[in-house]
């Protein structure tokens, strides 16, 4: 799905750019977007470091197994093979809700590696707990948007903060349709190894 | 200086010290994780630049802004005024430039107006969706999402919805 929008996104780029007559700089489009990946990339690097590193001492101190065994059942819940992935979840879960987006990201890919890593040949298919767990990631529940407040402030409002409880309210709903949503695609689709 | 990082601190310099008491070499410990820093990010590199490539290309060719007027009468019908279409349908694609737009819309209408709250509210409760995906997709190899993308983009938007009929209510 995400390989097609790929392609119309470029081809109907390109195709406005030829009509608008910019077809000169739809390559140089192109760079700049593929550049910011890499400059996106080398800035979350530090942070890689930091949150890998972290959590690799908690994981040979024994936390993470600890974490794992206390958050597997009600996590089971939402995806039921989640297994040793519940620590990581948690963590990434945790960091979102807190604002902290660089540790975030680090402790979701540890996710998605112990959410794929039984599943063999299959594990280039998503499964219903990776489904699940993206989808869940896409419809983020945060405490306090911190970047949006700090927006407000600059551009004069008289109460920055007014938006929280809504943003809130509103990212569990769209949390819970999420989950129901899930759910319902992953009993439709009949497939029990998900 | 928040009890939230307060917290924070406390539990990563707990971390460390029952790493201690376990007989973990911490620095060890913390190196061999690092060391898995560099082959993450060159695992999702590819397919982040592949699609920021590919949105970067849509955003400035114009053709977003096609879409977003192409998209406006459905929008509007199911209770996204007119001055947030542009921000609802940018928001999934890219998080810089809904940021940016953000602050366009606050100049404008003002801060504390309805439309600044709603569109406020509406980039707060949302995620970066293509982002997310590409990322998480990318870093595990995944090609496959099956129902992931429409279910995100759903909830996206039904969120955005939300987000203006709370803005409204509160």
């Amino acid at each position: 799905m995400l390989g097609y929008f790929f392609v119309i996104m470029i081809s109907v780029g390109m195709l406005f750019c030829i009509m608008n007559g910019t077809a000169d700089l739809a390559l140089g489009y192109m760079l700049e977007g593929a550049d910011s990946a890499l400059e996106l990339m080398l800035g979350l690097g530090g942070s890689y470091i930091l949150w890998l590193g972290i959590m690799k001492v908690a994981e040979r101190a024994g936390l993470v197994t600890a974490l794992s065994r206390r958050m597997e059942k009600p996590l089971r819940l939402l995806m039921p093979n989640v297994g040793s992935a519940a620590a990581p979840i948690t963590l990434n879960l945790a960091a979102n809700f807190f604002g902290l987006g660089n540790a975030a990201t680090p402790f979701g890919i540890e996710a998605m590696k112990e959410l794929t890593k039984n599943r063999g040949e299959r594990s280039s298919i998503a499964s219903n707990d990776v489904c699940m767990f993206l989808a869940l990631n896409s419809s983020c529940i945060q405490l306090i948007p911190t970047s949006v407040i700090a927006i407000r402030t600059a551009c004069g409002s008289s109460n920055p903060s007014s938006i929280i409880l809504p943003t809130l309210i509103s990212s569990i709903l769209s949390s819970i349709l999420t989950i129901i949503l899930c759910k319902l695609c992953g009993r439709l689709s009949h497939d029990e190894m998900g | 200086m928040k009890w939230v990082d307060i917290v924070l601190l406390a539990l990563i310099a707990g971390v460390f010290v029952y790493a201690l008491i376990k007989r973990v070499n911490p620095y060890e410990a913390f190196t061999e994780g690092a060391a898995e820093a560099v082959p993450t990010i060159l695992r999702v590199l590819p397919s982040l630049g592949a699609m920021l490539a590919a949105i970067s290309l849509f955003r400035h060719s114009g053709a977003m802004d096609a879409l977003s007027g192409l998209l406006a009468p459905v929008l509007n019908r199911i209770g996204i005024p007119t001055e947030l279409v542009t921000l609802t349908v940018l928001r999934p694609f890219s998080g810089s430039a809904s940021l940016a737009l953000l602050r366009d819309t606050l100049t404008t209408y003002g801060a504390d107006s309805f439309v600044g709250r709603a569109a406020s509210t509406l980039v707060g409760s949302s995620e970066t969706i293509f982002y997310t995906l590409a990322v998480y997709c990318g870093s595990v190899g995944i090609r496959k999402a099956r129902y992931a993308f429409p279910v995100s983009i759903i909830c996206g938007l039904f969120g955005c919805i939300m987000s203006i009929l709370l803005v409204k209510l509160i």
